[in-house]
């Protein structure tokens, strides 16, 4: 029989997440809209409420719990602020290729500050050349001595600037083919955050460029085998940064359906509230398959990822629905507010920029289906 | 070591607990499935436990009278920082008031064994009395100060407290042990954190029936109840209202209007 | 034969010799019902330096007054004060007592009940006789009205807010006998209150105020309360709040009103942000004219008013209180 409720302990953490969205990142989604920068208040108050810690193991400092109960962290966040619950979702993605690919040196060296959040990770793959096509990149390395240098430039990576140790992917100079990824650390001679971008959704959550010129990087920090750089950084990508989204989306599905029964409850056309009015009744319907939906897609491949199976497809598919159902989401939010929908105070038009901003985010949905053909023609 | 026993309450969530009405036919609730969550000034009371054990060398035990969903609160002090959890769970129990939900609860601290100080919030918010704290401490036989919104001297067997007054504060001074009821101005309770669920795996709850605490039926639930509920009615508003529309700005314009012609401005 | 019923009880209250107005609004209450049960009414009274406040009581209903007077018994001492009143209480046995249902009368009533094992009933909006004469305690609760009876166990005791019963008119012709009461001398002492500390409040107090405006969890933060408060200043009005809003740290509990807090009548009731629940709005007793701004237009906030907006509270004050003071300014020129 299959089981599909959470556990007496997840709704736990669901409730431990929700209090901390609501008490920590709320008072700060306004300050974070009109500035487009990250919020510190918020990035400590993440630190202090151990979510840099979830999916790092105990004897490296962590808490061990799992993907299930990360992707529950950002789902939580989500609801409140996409652009916060995208930021933490990023930290994890700088914390698994480590953790799956890291050697026991660089485990010991870097989990357990990342654990503690006195080091913010990210990784980085897109440049102008590919994001989609990152065998088109052209961030480069050649072996100098025991060292590497690296040149190059990396564009849309979040976090850029707020974190300090980047997993970052270059091709070898001297082999076209061969990709590796590297443990950059900020404060590397030639390594900074350059351009910031300003989006016109998730705003709170630091977009920006990486630029590394004649970049030397010792030995230790190449991140798993030389030229097997490809597989590490996908393969990271794959699931954590596909399950970040299905965290995004569902916390934004979520927030539109909260935002859209709230509104239609409230207002009163032909003398009764909207809620009363089938054409309402079938957007929430339809929100609300939606979602249940894309929590069974993406809590059963987080299941799948605690117990350590492959699951890249099953995200695949997970980030792909719940990417598309948020921006569907979000507009059929904007529709049943009417005219309230393009005012500023109602959060529905945050919403509609934020949705928008998920798509390309960790693969666009055109990538998605790529894979998920492959998947089924395999 | 100081032994302090937090008495909490589940209580329907205050966010819905408008959805419980009265059926004005037969006269009793309509209670639809309103979640049950830790009553809010409970909190206070736990994190004042917590806060004293940071301080001073503690243990904390929670206490629980209800159905065994009231478990899911219990685990949540121990998610918090609480040591030991015990829930009265019976329907035996049920149907209890005020009177014999204390006297209950102070079966349970007796048969917990030591304390030193017991912690209540001030009222819940259903039923919101004010007379658990010191109906047990009366049952128990120690002082209680109620309404505790500072505690000043608090290392010994003498214990200064505030306890509010209406535009002020009464400074009592008491010995231990003894019951504080406690208000939402004494501190600001702390969230759940991930590390302290995962904590609370090891934590044990024990569940508690009328066998288990040794009373007689006539004293607990509603048998043990000295006062009933009569009677149930709606309630039939003698107003009517005039819903004043338009846009914002005539909106108030006409609100102002009628304030006016009433002559209450 | 018929057995004589037991006297009802008032546990008056004092701060600083003043009697409050609680208690003389139960002695009425106890008059009333006194009447009907054929029995009379007691008061029970301690303090320190107390001389005149007898004749209040006296004016106010009661037949007898025990009269605690003692340096011992200036503050509200609990042993003490439990010890002479369970005592009285086991000599005299009255069928009802009533108590005020302030700081002290909130810890006071259930320490007199468990000692007394009977029951207790707080917030109570009306107290009647049923058909067997048995007190009815009526207190809202689900959005209607729950009565509560202590049918077997005596005293049958009660608390009741200010306000909820009308001050009497005092009738100075009216005396009785005062009975001095024994400061107790075998008291465990484990408990004492050191001292009282009291402010003058600010403002307008709440049970007096001729226009009360009330916020609830519609202000949504500090800010929206802030206009809510604005509101209630630019008409001179008496700011008071529901749970929600208290809970919410943006207000004291002192500003609650409603079945736990504080009854106010005043000629004009504004809520704003609140839903209209039971616990708050029995607070609000005999208004001339109610209003009520709420977002949600199925709020039961609407079936309860004179006037109802539907509109967000924080969009809505800021033009209300543009017309507001335009209307003031009228009023001033013309």
């Amino acid at each position: 029989m299959i089981d599909f409720t959470l556990t007496e302990e997840q709704e736990m953490f669901r409730k431990a997440a929700r209090e901390f969205a609501e008490t920590k990142v709320a008072p700060k989604v306004k300050e974070m809209e009109e500035t487009g920068k990250a919020s510190q208040a918020v990035i400590k108050a993440m630190v202090e409420a151990e979510m840099t810690a979830l999916t790092i193991p105990e004897e490296y400092g962590g808490l061990g719990l799992g993907y299930t109960a990360r992707l529950i962290a950002v789902e939580e966040v989500s609801k409140i602020s996409v652009a916060a619950g995208m930021m933490l979702q990023v930290f994890g993605l700088g914390i698994e290729p480590i953790l799956k690919f890291g050697s026991e040196e660089q485990k010991k060296k870097y989990l357990p500050e990342l654990a503690k959040g006195e080091r913010l990770g990210g990784t980085a793959v897109t440049e102008t050349t590919g994001g989609s096509d990152p065998a088109g990149l052209r961030s480069s390395y050649i072996k100098d001595g025991n060292d590497y240098i690296l040149n190059g430039r990396k564009c849309f990576i979040t976090n850029s600037h707020i974190a300090d140790t980047i997993i970052i992917l270059a091709r070898d100079e001297e082999d076209p083919k061969a990709f590796s990824t590297f443990i950059m650390e900020k404060g590397m001679e030639g390594f900074k955050a350059t351009h910031e971008e300003n989006k016109v959704g998730m705003r709170g959550c630091n977009t920006g460029e990486l630029a590394y010129e004649n970049c030397r990087v010792p030995q230790e920090n190449l991140l798993g085998a030389e030229g097997k750089g490809m597989r590490v950084a996908l393969g990271a990508i794959g699931d954590v940064g596909r399950g970040g989204m299905v965290g995004c989306a569902l916390g934004l599905q979520a927030a539109c359906l909260e935002a859209s029964v709230k509104f239609a409850n409230e207002r009163i056309l032909y003398g009764k509230p909207i809620s009363s009015l089938q054409t309402i009744q079938n957007k929430l319907a339809d929100m609300k398959i939606d979602l249940e939906a894309g929590c069974l897609l993406g809590y059963r491949a987080a299941a799948m990822q605690d117990k350590g199976e492959r699951c890249s497809n099953e995200f695949a598919a997970a980030k792909y629905f719940t990417t598309e159902a948020a921006q569907r989401a979000a507009k059929m939010a904007i529709d049943i507010h009417g005219g309230y929908g393009c005012m500023e105070e109602y959060a529905v038009s945050r919403y509609l920029r934020d949705a928008f901003v998920l798509g390309p985010s960790a693969g666009t949905s055109d990538i998605m289906k790529v894979i998920i053909a492959r998947w089924v023609l395999s | 070591m100081l032994k302090i026993v937090v008495c909490v309450k589940a209580v329907p969530d205050p966010k819905e607990a408008h959805k419980i009405k009265i059926d004005p036919v037969t006269k009793t609730l309509i209670r639809s499935s309103v979640p049950l969550v830790l009553n809010l000034i409970d909190k206070n009371a736990m994190e004042a436990a917590l806060q004293l054990k940071e301080q001073l060398d503690a243990h904390i035990t929670v206490l629980s009278m209800g159905p065994p969903p009231a478990g899911n609160i219990v685990k949540e002090c121990l998610a918090l920082g609480a040591d030991r959890g015990y829930l009265l769970a019976d329907q035996a129990f049920g149907g209890a008031d005020a009177y014999a939900t204390a006297y209950t609860l102070a079966k349970g601290i007796e048969q917990i064994g030591a304390y030193d100080v017991i912690l209540c919030g001030m009222a819940s918010s259903d039923g919101s009395t004010e007379w658990v704290g010191p109906e047990i401490a009366t049952f128990l036989k120690i002082p209680v100060v109620t309404r505790v919104k500072e505690l000043v001297e608090y290392d010994g067997q003498w214990w200064k407290v505030k306890a509010d007054v209406e535009n002020g504060y009464r400074l009592v001074q008491v010995k231990l042990p003894a019951v504080f009821t406690v208000t939402r101005e004494l501190n600001t309770p702390r969230t759940l954190s991930f590390s302290g669920i995962i904590k609370a795996r090891k934590k044990e709850i024990t569940s508690w029936g009328i066998n288990q605490l040794g009373v007689p039926e006539e004293t607990v639930g509603q048998k043990g109840s000295p006062t009933i509920v009569s009677n149930l009615a709606a309630i039939e508003s003698k107003r009517e209202v005039e819903i004043i529309t338009g846009t914002r700005e005539e909106k108030a314009e006409r609100l102002v209007q009628k304030l006016a012609d009433t002559g209450v401005i | 034969m018929q057995k004589q019923t037991g006297p009802v009880w008032v546990i008056a209250e004092q701060i600083d010799c003043q009697v409050l107005a609680v208690s003389l609004q139960l002695i009425g209450q106890a008059r009333k019902l006194a009447m009907e049960l054929e029995t009379s009414v007691e008061v029970v009274l301690l303090g320190d330096q107390l001389d005149e406040q007898t004749r209040q009581l006296f004016a106010a209903g009661a037949d007898k007054v025990y009269l605690g007077n003692a340096p011992e018994l200036a503050l509200y001492q609990p042993e003490m004060y439990v010890e002479i009143i369970t005592k009285l209480a086991k000599e005299r046995r009255p069928e009802i007592m009533l108590i005020g249902s302030t700081s002290m009368g909130c810890e006071l009533a259930p320490l007199v009940a468990a000692r007394l094992a009977t029951g207790l009933t707080a917030h109570c909006i009306d107290l009647v006789l049923d058909e067997n004469k048995i007190l009815e305690n009526k207190i809202p609760a689900y959005g209607g009205l729950m009565s509560i009876i202590c049918p077997d166990k005596r005293p049958q005791m009660a608390t009741i807010a200010s306000g909820v019963f009308p001050t009497p008119h005092p009738d100075d012709s009216r005396t009785g006998e005062i009975v001095p009461l024994e400061v107790p001398d075998d008291i465990p002492g484990l408990i004492q209150t050191l001292q009282v500390v009291r402010e003058e409040p600010e403002g307008v107090s709440l049970e007096s105020a001729p226009i009360v405006v009330a916020g609830g969890a519609g202000a949504g933060d500090l800010e929206g309360w802030r206009k809510i408060a604005d509101l209630s200043q630019v008409l001179n009005a008496a700011l008071g709040s529901t749970r929600p809003a208290v809970d919410a740290g943006w207000t004291e509990l002192e500003t609650m009103i409603g079945q736990s807090g504080k009854i106010v009548s005043p000629k004009l009731y504004i809520g704003v942000g609140l839903s209209g629940e039971l616990q708050h709005m029995v607070g609000v007793v005999g208004a001339k004219v109610m209003v009520a701004i709420n977002s949600d237009a199925k709020s039961p906030v609407f079936e309860q008013v004179d006037y109802g907006i539907v509109d967000d509270c924080r969009e809505f004050i800021p033009t209300l209180i543009e017309k507001i003071k335009a209307y003031q300014e009228k009023l001033v020129t013309c």
